[in-house]
Order: C-alpha cells, then structure tokens, then sequence
C-alpha cells in the first residue's frame, strides 16, 4: 500500500500497516519523506483518532558514496465506531513545488472482542484490574471450521498467582488446545481505554463448531491472589471473562458423495508400497489426508477390497500440528492387505470430498484408480491356507419349493396293496409252494428207500442164480467161469442185502453191517474167508481147496444169512 | 412261480389305470407347464381332475403347492398332509408344510415336523405308501426259495447257513408285514382333519347350547375322536376336546 508521488531522487510515501481493522484496534501510519529535509504536515486522519505519536524518525546513510537520508513520521490511529475512513493525503513542498501521497482507505469492522479492545462488550461487574477477554479469529464459521479463541488475561496488579482454573464449557464445540508452553506476561504494556495492563495468554483452542446455530462459549473463571508479600497474604480475587457467541452456519445441502464432515483446505491421496505382488504377500496401503482442517476428526473410509483380498483394520499415523494458525498436518490410514488369490485386482476408486469454507462450497478430489495384480503364490495357485472370513447365506425370502413335476407315482385312490387280494395271494403263495415242494421231496426220499428194499428183496434170488451159473461151471470144470459167478454171488448179494455198490463189499463194510447182528461176527469172517479164496483162485493158479466145497460153503452162508436177516 | 409273481406285476399295474395312462400323463405335463406359467388357479383345476381318480403323494403335494399360491392356506395345509400321510419322509412336503402352518392363526402345541427322527420316518416309508407291503411280498418269496434250497443240499455247513439266513428273512417278512398293517391303518383310518371354516366355536357338548369351550381358526390340524348326530368331537394336539359341526373341517 505505498505509493509515492516520486520527483527527481525525492521520495515521499504513505503507508499504513494494514488497512482492515476491527474497532479499538490500532493502525499504524507512517509518512515517509526521502532525501529531503523539508518538512511536511500530518495529514486529515479522516475521523480517525490518534492514539500515540507522532513518532519521528530519521536516518542517513553513505553508500558507495553517495548519501541518502529519509524521515519518517509515525502515529498510531484508531477508531471507535465501524466504517470506511479515508486518511487524506500528506503534502510537502519541494523546491516551489508540492508532492503529495495518495489517501488511505481504512475499513473498520464491528468486532465484539479483540484482545485490543476488551471493553468494548465486558459485563459491567468487573474489576477493572483485572480482566480476562476470549478472542475468537472470527465469529462467523460453518459448521466443522476451525476457530482460534484466544484467552487473555489483563491485569494491573503487582503480583500475582493464579490457583485455579475453570475450563469453560464446549457445548456445540470439538476444541483442541494449543500448546503454549509456560504462561507468562508479554514483554509489552497494553492500553486499553488509556489504562496501562500487563497481558497474558493464558490458552489458545482451537475450536470447531459441530451443529449450526449460535453457540456460546461460556465464561472462563480464574481465582487468583494478588498482592501477595512476604508480610502480606494477599487478596483472593476472582477474574471472570466476558461470554462469546459463534453464529455457527449449517453446511450447504447439497452434500456430494464421500462427504465425511471434513471442512478445511484438504488433499487426499493413495499410495501403495508395491502393486505387483504375489498371493499371500502383504501390501501396504496408504490413505493420506493433508491440509488445514478438522484433520483429528477423520474417520477410516471403508475401503472397497476384493473379497478375495484379507484386510486389517487401519493403522492411524498421525503428523498433526495445532498452533496458532490452527490445526494443519496431515493423517494417514495405513492399510493391510494380504491377495489371497491370484489375478489383477481393481480397488473401486475412494471419493473424498470436503467443504472449503474460504469459497463455500464442496470439493470433491477423485484418487487415481489402483491396480494391483497378484501373481500365483508359492504355496500353489490358490492357496487358501486362511480363507476370507465366511458368512451365512443370507435369506432374502420365503416361499414355497416347486412342485414335482415329472413322474407323479399316480395310483388308483382308495387302492392299497396291503390287504388286496393279490397281495394275500402273494404272501400266501410261497409257503403253499414250499408244502408242496416238502410234500414231493418226501415222495422222492420214499422212492429212494423202496430201490433198495426190493434190492434186499431180490439179493437172495439174485445170489442163488449166480450159484446155479457156478454149478453148471462146476460141472463143466470151466475153471474161470466158476469162480467168477461164484466171487459174483458173493459180492452182489452182500451188496444188494445191504445197499452197498460193488467197491463197496470190502471185509470192512461187510464186517460193520453183520456185526450188529447175533452170530455175525463169525459170519462175517467166512464171508470175508470165501471171498478171498475165490479172489486168490480166480486171479493165481493155486487151489487149496476143492470147488465144490467152495460151491456149498457159498449156499450155505447165503442161507445162514437169509436166516439172520429174517429172525 | 416267478410267472405268478409277473402277472401279479401286471394284474396291479393294470389295475391302476382306469384312466388311459397316456392320458393322465399329459394332464401331469399340461399342469405342470401351467403351474410353471404362474397360472395356479388352472393347475388346480387339472391336478383336481387327476385327483378324482388317482391318489400320490407328489399329486397331493402339487396341489398342495397350488392351493399356497392361491393363498388358501387351509386347503394348502390340508393337502401337504395328505401327501405326508402317503410318503411321511417327503423333505419338499414339510418344508411346505411348514411353512404353511406359520400362517396359522391358532398356535397348538404340535410336533415340529424336522425334530422327528429321520429313521422313523425312513422306517415309515418314503415316498410309496406300499413300500412295506411290497418288501412283506419279497421278504416272504426269499425266505422259502432259501428254506427250499436247504433242503435240497447235502452239505452240513451250506445248509446251515441256508436255515439261518430263511429264518432271518422270515421275521424280515413278519417285521414287513407289521409295518405294512402300521402304515395301512394309518392311511385307512384318517382321523386328523384341517379346519376349514374362518373360525368355529368348540363346543362341550353336541349341541349349540353347549359352553363355547374354545375357538378354532382355519388351517388348524384336529384329531376326530367320533361322529355322532351331525357333530364331530375333536381333539387338539394339546389334549383339549371339544364338539363341532363336521361341515366346518375336512378329514386329511
């Protein structure tokens, strides 16, 4: 803001340190004339009132030698009501002619309380010695802007210790505080009204509105003793602020997706370590949020991953600063991620979006999309050591199921198998059949019998026309022909009178089936006796005993056991 | 025998036909295609048709299923009971049924239809009410082929084991016939019924004087104890007996 009607090597300007301000707050003019001893007047301040000054200044310097001089004339203004004032401009005479500045446009707001000005709205009961003000950086803000309230302690006495503080209450507000290390007393006095105060800043908070309307911060309390000696105990007095009010504005309707409450000057952006990985290879994502805002109010976006992909909860890294600008940094959501299947992946893009309060309106920042592609892992091509968390099917609806179609079995109605006549017929028929079968089994096993009854019937008959063969032999002395229908008598008639086949009359069968008998034994043993002379006969040329006792021996043992049998 | 046994097969499934079996086949389709259609009203009227001379429980299930998405619940319930009543294992007919029974207004303490014993209900029979008949019929013809052939071998050891497998099949026929009887009465003599009308008063005695005991809503399943004089004496699940008038249930 400074412009100079400039002549030839002559400077002469007007300046003030800044041009806006709240009233009882101060602004500084300063006239500066260079190389030029003339004098020059105050300008009209234009309604302004002079607080200090004028404070003169003048300087000369040798520069590669050549000098140059200047003045400069200071005053401290200040102004009571709100308005527009305009500081007139400075003349000064030149050598016959006049240079003048430019006029200075100073806006002074309406401000409730500046630290500047702490009488301007203080309740009436309060000890003029000591005060304490709260300073907000603005009294208008939307809902989530950062406010800086600034708590200030004005005092005139002598010593004194503050014992205990009363934090106001937050209604309506997230506050975050300022760290300011140690209280202590400005270096400098202020003037408030012409009083002369020692000031301290006893806290700064950063405060964020949180529902619209008027909010209040209550008054700050303070007990202190003052006054306080070696031979005194001092006195206990109680410093009270004045109450604020912060027209706290609601966030335009039209909220955009991924709006989140975030209100400030914010960036977001996504990083991940690596994008190639293999299955089951951690990936390490980073969300980031930075700028000037509500950042320790940032919640953890849910993030859109592939159900294939194992996440964990966020990690929060936070590098938040809050000093007297406010709070800015920045706040990370570290993410987990573990692939557990190969493929390439496509995260759904996070919107973000937030209110810039400067402009008023939302902004919402679009992230590049990532892709991440998983290549085939060591353990297989899909290991799934550790599936994703598995969750029930979940039941949309209820109806009925289908009906049958196809084959419906149909039957004729009121007709049961059981208890029908075929069906008695059917559990009927196997049994009659197994009688039946009983029945001709018992036939066949009678039939059997009878063979070798009428065998037995027979044997004697049969033996003695063997004999009657062995007789004719005998007579014709055909020596061959004689033993074999005798051995033939023998053996058929033991085998038909006891059922045996013909390799069955062996001594022992014959001697098993007589001895059961009275007298069988003995008979037995001249059965077996003849035999084995007719054996020996028939097949060695040697004859021990003469044919014809064989012959009656023979009939005579047939007719022994024909006896034996029927007795 | 075997000759017998095959024209027994013949004589039954003949039997079961009076209707041509062509015919009732392509009302099935016909139904079916219908009820895919959304059209239930006009399935029901085709199964209803097919009702009327055939009985099974995938037809009574059908119709059934019809009746549920007609809304007439009673009816619905009515039939999915029928159906279990022919194949009490049938897993599509309870789940139907169930869920029918849920809109239900009268809430009786019943069985729930899953927490009975699969087993029990496979030993029942499944889905063919003849079942156990049928298996009586081979358990008997098995039994004395195996008598028959003991007695035709000689060997000790075979003809052992041929009399102790004939008499294994022999209670298996016994057991056969005895869960074919179970079941037989069981399907005989219907005694459940499903109240149809939109509410009845259960009465104490056979007569519109007598002190309303309780009331009933449609669908719910009551046991007749006896008829007598044009009432109808009923009992809950729950052992509460009361009289009503017979027009307003229908045996199952």
């Amino acid at each position: 803001m400074a412009l100079g009607a400039t002549a030839q090597e002559i400077g002469f300007t007007a300046a003030v340190d800044r041009n806006a301000i709240a009233t009882g707050e101060y602004v500084k003019l300063t006239v500066t004339l260079t190389n030029s001893q003339d004098r020059f007047d105050a300008p009209s301040f234009g309604g302004l009132t002079t607080v200090q000054g004028p404070f003169e200044n003048s300087s000369f310097n040798y520069v590669n030698g050549r000098m140059s001089s200047s003045v400069a004339r200071t005053w401290v203004l200040t102004a009571t009501a709100p308005g527009t004032y305009t500081i007139g401009p400075a003349q000064v005479r030149v050598g016959g002619g006049v240079i003048r500045t430019e006029p200075i446009t100073i806006e002074v707001s309406k401000s409730a309380t500046r630290p500047s000005d702490p009488g301007a709205s203080q309740g009436q009961n309060r000890d003029p010695n000591l005060f304490i003000t709260i300073a907000l950086s603005k009294n208008k803000a939307y809902v989530g802007e950062q406010i800086i309230a600034t708590y200030t302690l004005y005092s005139r006495y002598s010593n004194i210790e503050l014992s205990k503080y009363e934090i106001s209450k937050m209604d309506g507000f997230w506050a975050e505080e300022i760290d300011l290390g140690n209280t202590s007393w400005e270096d400098k006095l202020q003037t408030v009204n012409g009083v002369q105060y020692r000031v301290a800043v006893l806290k700064r908070q950063v405060l964020f509105p949180q529902k619209s309307g008027t909010l209040k911060i209550a008054p700050f309390e303070l007990e202190c003793l003052v006054n306080r000696t070696f031979f005194n105990r001092g006195t206990s007095l109680k410093a009270r602020s004045n109450s604020v009010e912060v027209n706290a504005l609601a966030l335009p309707a039209n909220k955009p997706e991924g709006f989140n409450g975030a209100v400030g000057e914010l960036a977001m952006s996504v990083k991940a370590d690596r994008t190639t990985v293999k299955a089951n290879e951690a990936i390490e994502l980073t969300l980031t949020y930075s700028g000037r805002g509500n950042l320790k109010l940032m919640q953890a976006p849910e993030l859109g991953f592939p159900n294939d992909f194992e996440t964990y909860d966020p990690k929060v890294i936070d590098r938040i600063n809050v000093n007297g600008s406010g709070m800015s940094g920045s706040r990370a959501f570290q993410y987990l991620v573990i692939p557990r299947h190969e493929g390439d992946f496509q995260l759904e893009p996070i919107q973000f979006s937030y209110f810039d309060p400067a402009t008023g309106n939302y902004r919402t920042v679009d992230p590049e999309q990532l892709t991440i592609s998983v290549s085939p892992g060591d353990g297989g091509p899909s290991a799934s050591v550790q599936r994703p968390s598995r969750s029930d099917v979940e039941v949309l609806g209820k109806d009925i199921r289908y009906i049958h179609t196809g084959d419906l079995a149909l039957r004729t109605k009121g007709h049961h198998l059981f208890g029908s006549l075929p069906w008695i017929a059917g559990i009927a028929t196997p049994p009659l059949a197994f009688v039946l079968f009983l029945g001709w089994r018992r036939k066949q096993e009678a039939d059997e019998m009878d063979v070798s009854g009428t065998r037995r019937k027979r044997a004697d008959r049969v033996a003695r026309k063997r004999l009657n063969e062995a007789e004719q032999a005998l007579r014709s002395s055909d020596r061959n022909a004689f033993y074999d229908a005798l051995g033939k008598a023998l053996h058929g008639y033991l085998g038909d009178k006891f059922g045996l086949g013909p390799a069955e009359t062996t001594s022992q069968s014959i001697r098993l089936h007589l001895a059961s008998s009275d007298g069988g034994t003995e008979l037995a043993d001249r059965f077996v006796a003849l035999m084995e002379a007719c054996d020996m006969a028939r097949y060695a040329p040697v004859e021990d005993r003469p044919r014809q006792q064989l012959y009656d021996e023979a009939a005579s043992l047939i007719g022994r056991t024909e006896q034996l049998m029927r007795a | 025998m075997k000759t017998w046994y095959l024209s027994l097969a013949i004589l039954l499934s003949a039997h079961a036909y009076s209707m041509t079996p062509t015919e009732a086949d392509s009302l099935v389709s016909q139904a079916a295609r219908t009820y895919a259609d959304g059209d239930a009203s006009a399935a029901l009227l085709l199964y209803d048709s097919l009702a009327t001379t055939f009985a099974s429980a995938p037809l009574f299930y059908n119709i059934g299923n019809c009746h549920f998405k007609l809304n007439d619940i009673p009816h619905a319930i009515l039939f999915y009971e029928r159906a279990l009543l022919l194949a009490p294992g049938d897993a599509d007919v309870k789940a139907n049924l169930e869920l029918a029974r849920q809109q239900v207004v009268d809430r009786v303490n019943e069985l729930p239809l899953f927490t009975l014993g699969s087993s029990w209900s496979a030993m029942r029979g499944g889905r063919d009410p003849d079942q156990w008949a049928r298996r009586a019929l081979w358990a008997c013809l098995i039994t004395f082929v195996v008598l028959a052939l003991a007695f035709l071998i000689r060997q000790r050891i075979i003809r052992r084991m041929l009399f102790a497998g004939s008499a294994i099949f022999f209670l298996t026929t016994l057991l056969s016939i005895a869960f074919a009887a179970y079941r037989h009465s069981e399907v005989v003599n219907r005694s459940a019924a499903i109240i149809m009308a939109p509410k009845v008063d259960a009465r104490s005695e056979p007569r519109t004087e007598g002190t309303k005991l309780f009331v009933l809503h449609k669908g719910t399943k009551v046991n007749v104890l006896k008829e007598e004089d044009g009432w109808s004496e009923v009992q809950l699940a729950n052992g509460t007996v009361g009289w009503m008038p017979p027009s307003t249930l229908e045996r199952i």
